[in-house]
């Protein structure tokens, strides 16, 4: 999000942040919130948490670094996660991960360009008799390999978000 | 209503976990509604009714659809079979026999869900409704007995009465230590501070576990009821549960928990006119393995990050905003409600010497019925692996099971008659931790696990305290070199040096068990890390530059099935007669081996 | 209440720690994360030392260990010693550019090993940089990411609009790893640059702008009563109190 894109964005912010009682226990929270509604931790969105909640800045962005349910760079409209739990990790979570370098050229941690799709890897999601396991946004795929994924990606590909699950 | 409900012909109960969510089983329970409200059934609509359920427990075979009361469970099932299943075996009363599980020992169809092996052999206390109740429906925990638990203590007992009560039944901490859940509540209880609190550790973060979520997700009353028998037995007036980010559907659950029990007096003002006043708010944690330690969790709590302190003084005299709290995971707050209920000494007769009670495993890897067992302690290595999960697919080799996630440590074949619990996994240089049970074959590097286990830790230590920080890294850096071929045999020492001082020196659980799944492998593979320094090979194929593979002529048929596995085109042969491998080529990925039914690639 | 050390019998305080009561006596416990002003934080486990309570030996931190009437303390035995000169020899790895760890390193007779490369970094993570500017109550810097890649940092390692260039943080450092660059009247600092003011008496560039503003803020002494550097503020304090005799 650009610099005037966050000022254009200061009053949503504050809309999801006054929404907590201003005390630091809800630091956390906060972040969970605007973590769904703009898929990152804006610089802005922190500093006005900051300010709200009564911590200094510092604290707050040692907690946004330190959780790894944040994150501080703007992730894709589709965000792959792969398992790498020991059962997903001993069932090959890493050939998934090839697999995506090779279909999209991202790493673990990396958007794509035009901000579609962005890749992490995640410890365990508690779906170990599934193995390997992959989260695009919040849906589960089970058992996935290379064929299923290529499928997958396929699948968001051209604004398809795949929601007619839910 | 009852009448209702007693009126009805038929439950179905589908599996809703996350497992079978994952294969589709919210699709199948949602074909399941329409076909029984559509207008032709309107009959099979007032006789029958369906019930999305917490997981079933064996995921492997899922998604399941269980039919009671004949019990028929129907294994794998997709949306497209609902049909069927509602004209054949709702309406003639037939059974859909390609639905059934397969016993593959035995050869035959099992209908019903107590005769699959993998179940007649379970005792199940903590997960005792998970599977059988629709976890948003209040009534059907009642009908389960729920809330009779905290009837009795609330109204017919004192709270040392309870504590007591807990004490005697011999109840250890199911998230890792195994510390006596009693003994934490009456130190709590004594000590004079107000207010207290009861916070319910549910940041399940050992890879490979998910009983916690099972329950949070199948079973969340069970859940409250226990904090709720805590907080009047320790005097507490505020909860918490401390749910893993991952789990949001275990929080949507929880959630739902809550409201049910507040709108009936289990949980606010007054409860059950008892005086009792209790409140639990849900607190979602940020995506950090080291909140499962009880100091970090109640940093988190506070709005720190996850940084644990030195437990020279117990959270119980001094945790959660430097008042008396009280912790236990989700396991333990599951069994409970039971314990109160049926009595210490019937906690008692299940288990062994040291550890009572049962235990919830979750059987991954490579295991052919993969899901979660709860046996009692006690119960062995084998019985669990072999008669409960089924043994390791694919013909191959049993090698090893960690247990205790990244704390624990790797047991070999040898070890299979162990008994399981507390104290003997601590003498095999693992733990039970929270119970994560993942099997591995002969394709399983052990060098390579440990070096996955520190890799993992190396991540997910605070990174506070020097021995934990430093000694991780040192550790993973040594491990990596192994893993390349660059190892030296001083290198087996120096770990073992550093793995001391980490145990006796790091500040919290995470650090003093860090080195569990170094020196484990040590203990009983050393062999394999001399393979990898000496011999310079990896004998599971595992490790890429210490790796390499062969087709035995002998014993390939030349059915071509690997020819299409391979991603890099580097399996050569004409169909019907042996193929090779051109090693220049191979990645080492194994997709061939995996694909092959004769057992014929080798590693060399 | 009473308690032992090394054999010997020593006071102590409830609510003191091991190592308050060992620096009172004058008994050596090495630390690197210590510091008088803040307490114990337990993250260096240099201090660790061998207590022995209720007939249960354990080592533990010294300086977060409450004693308790009757405890026995060891603050040197072969358990204790192998565990610092490990913890010398880990933290030397990433930190061999310290002098302080070099000289520790050697101290400590660290054998050589295979722990491969070194990192010639000189942060060893102690913290005591971020309780100071916490103490300073600027808090401009934090730690920053966690497990082996924790490390000290401005947010977004930018220029804090929180520094007030006191470099408290640069003088607490017992590894000198915080790079403090005064050229001229300028400062910088944590990717930040400050402009110098000069002492009203000797009239040598001594502190920011930002710093005196900040300390008269938070003081309430007026600006002018904080012009003078360290040294000519004594001075002048002397002057003040001639006659009357120090207690």
């Amino acid at each position: 999000m650009s610099e005037q894109e966050c000022e254009e964005n200061i009053e949503g912010f504050r809309r999801i942040i006054y929404g907590f009682p201003g005390e630091k226990r809800y630091i956390i929270a906060i972040m969970h919130e605007l973590s769904r509604c703009y898929r990152y931790l804006p610089r802005a969105a922190l500093e006005l948490t900051a300010e709200y909640v009564g911590v200094p800045f510092s604290q707050v962005y040692s907690m946004a670094t330190f959780y790894r349910a944040f994150s501080l760079q703007p992730r894709g409209r589709v965000n792959f996660k792969v398992c790498d739990g020991t059962t997903c990790h001993i069932k090959g979570s890493n050939i998934l991960l090839d697999e995506i370098y090779k279909n999209l050229g991202i790493g673990p941690g990396e958007t794509t360009a035009d901000r579609e799709f962005s890749l992490e890897t995640v410890n365990c999601i508690g779906a170990c008799a599934i193995a390997p396991a992959l989260l695009v946004n919040e849906r589960v795929y089970p058992r996935v390999n290379a064929a299923a994924l290529k499928e997958i990606i396929k699948e968001y590909r051209g604004g398809g978000d795949n929601d007619h699950h839910e | 209503m009852t009448t209702m409900n007693k009126s009805l012909i038929h439950l179905l109960l589908v599996c809703c976990g996350t497992g079978c969510v994952a294969n589709g089983a919210r699709e199948v329970y949602q074909a399941l509604k329409d076909n029984l409200t559509s207008d032709d059934k309107a009959v099979l609509a007032a006789t029958t009714s369906a019930r999305a359920t917490g997981c079933h427990g064996l995921c492997a075979q899922g998604p399941f659809v269980r039919i009671l009361p004949e019990d028929i469970t129907y294994c794998r099932v997709k949306a497209a079979d609902i049909p069927e299943i509602v004209e054949k075996t709702l309406k003639q009363g037939e059974v859909v026999k390609r639905l059934l599980f397969r016993d593959r020992q035995k050869k035959a169809l099992v209908q019903g869900q107590n005769d699959i092996p993998f179940y007649r052999r379970q005792t199940r206390v903590a997960l005792r409704n998970v599977g059988l109740i629709d976890p948003s429906s209040l009534q059907d925990y009642l009908e389960r007995g729920g809330y009779r638990a905290l009837e009795k203590s609330l109204l017919d007992m004192r709270p040392e009465q309870v504590i007591e009560e807990i004490i005697k039944s011999g109840l250890r901490g199911r998230g890792g230590g195994g510390f006596p859940a009693g003994l934490k509540w009456k130190a709590c209880a004594a000590t004079p501070a107000q207010p207290r609190y009861i916070i319910c550790n549910g940041d399940e973060g050992d890879p490979g576990a998910f009983m916690d979520e099972s329950i949070m997700e199948g079973d969340p009353h069970s859940v409250l009821e226990g904090m709720i028998i805590a907080a009047y037995a320790v005097g507490a007036s505020t909860g918490f549960i401390y749910v893993r980010d991952e789990y949001a559907q275990s929080v949507a659950s929880l959630q739902k928990a809550i409201e049910e029990a507040e709108n009936h007096g289990f949980l606010g003002e007054n409860i059950l006119g008892s005086g009792l006043d209790f409140d639990i708010e849900i607190v979602r944690g940020g995506g950090a393995f080291v909140c499962g330690e009880e100091t970090a969790l109640i940093a988190s709590i506070e709005g720190h990050v996850g940084e644990p302190w030195d437990k020279y003084v117990f959270p119980s005299e001094k945790g959660l905003w430097g008042q008396p709290t009280i912790i236990n995971n989700v396991e333990t707050w599951a069994n409970i409600p039971v314990i109160m209920e049926r009595g210490a000494s019937w906690f008692t007769s299940l288990g062994t010497e040291g550890s009572k009670g049962t235990k919830v495993f979750s059987l991954v890897g490579k295991v052919a019925n993969t899901g979660l067992v709860e046996v009692p302690m006690g119960t062995t290595l084998r019985e669990i692996i072999f008669d409960i999960g089924g043994g390791v697919p694919q013909g191959r080799k049993f090698k090893a099971v960690q247990t205790g996630g990244p704390s624990g440590g790797c047991i070999p074949a040898e070890l299979l008659d162990l008994k399981l619990d507390f104290d003997s996994l601590s003498q095999a240089g693992s733990m039970m931790g929270s119970g994560g049970l993942i099997v591995m074959d002969d394709r399983t590097c052990m060098v390579e696990v440990a070096r996955y286990y520190l890799s993992f830790l190396a991540g997910e230590s605070c990174g506070k305290c020097v021995p934990c920080r430093e000694g991780i890294k040192c550790l993973l850096e040594i491990l990596t070199r192994i893993c390349h071929g660059q190892g030296e045999i001083e290198d087996l020492e120096l770990m073992e040096d550093i793995a001391e001082t980490m145990q006796q020196a790091s500040l919290c659980a995470l650090g003093r068990t860090a080195s569990n799944p170094v020196l484990s492998t040590l203990r009983y593979f050393r062999e394999e890390y001399l393979e990898h320094i000496e011999g310079q090979r990896c004998p599971a194929g595992i490790c890429r530059e210490l790796s390499e593979f062969w087709i035995d002529p002998a014993i390939c048929t030349g059915c071509g099935l690997c020819l299409p596995r391979c991603p890099v085109e580097g399996i050569k042969g004409e169909k019907k007669q042996a193929h090779r491998i051109e090693s220049d080529k191979c990645i080492c990925c194994g997709e061939c081996i995996d694909s092959c039914s004769f057992q014929a690639i080798k590693v060399k | 209440m009473k308690l032992i050390i090394d054999g010997k019998a020593f006071n102590a305080y409830p609510g003191d720690s091991i190592l308050d009561v060992a620096r009172r006596e004058g008994i050596a416990i090495p630390t690197l994360c210590y510091h008088e002003a803040f307490g114990g934080q337990g993250s260096c486990r240099l201090c660790t030392v061998e207590v022995t309570a209720g007939g249960r030996s354990r080592l533990v931190a010294s300086c977060t260990y409450p004693v308790s009437e009757g405890i026995e303390v060891k603050t040197s035995t072969p358990a204790v010693e192998k565990i610092r000169r490990n913890i010398i020899m880990v933290l030397y790895k990433r930190a061999s550019g310290s002098v302080l760890m070099q000289k520790l390193y050697r101290e400590y007779g660290c054998s050589e090993n295979s722990l491969g490369e070194k990192q010639e970094e000189r942060c060893i993570v102690c913290r005591l940089c971020v309780l100071a500017c916490e103490k300073m109550g600027t808090s401009a810097i934090s730690t920053v990411m966690r497990g082996i890649d924790k490390r000290v940092g401005t947010p977004y390692d930018q220029a804090a609009t929180a520094c007030i260039g006191c470099a408290a943080c640069a003088h607490i450092c017992p590894t000198g790893a915080i790079e403090v660059l005064d050229s001229g009247n300028i400062r910088t600092i944590w990717n930040k640059n400050f402009n110098l003011i000069n002492c009203e008496r000797c009239g040598q560039p001594f502190a920011t702008r930002e710093e005196i503003d900040y300390v008269s803020r938070r003081s309430g002494i007026e600006d002018a009563e904080l012009c003078f550097c360290e040294e000519c503020r004594r001075k002048k304090l002397v002057g003040k109190m001639q006659g009357f005799s120090p207690c």
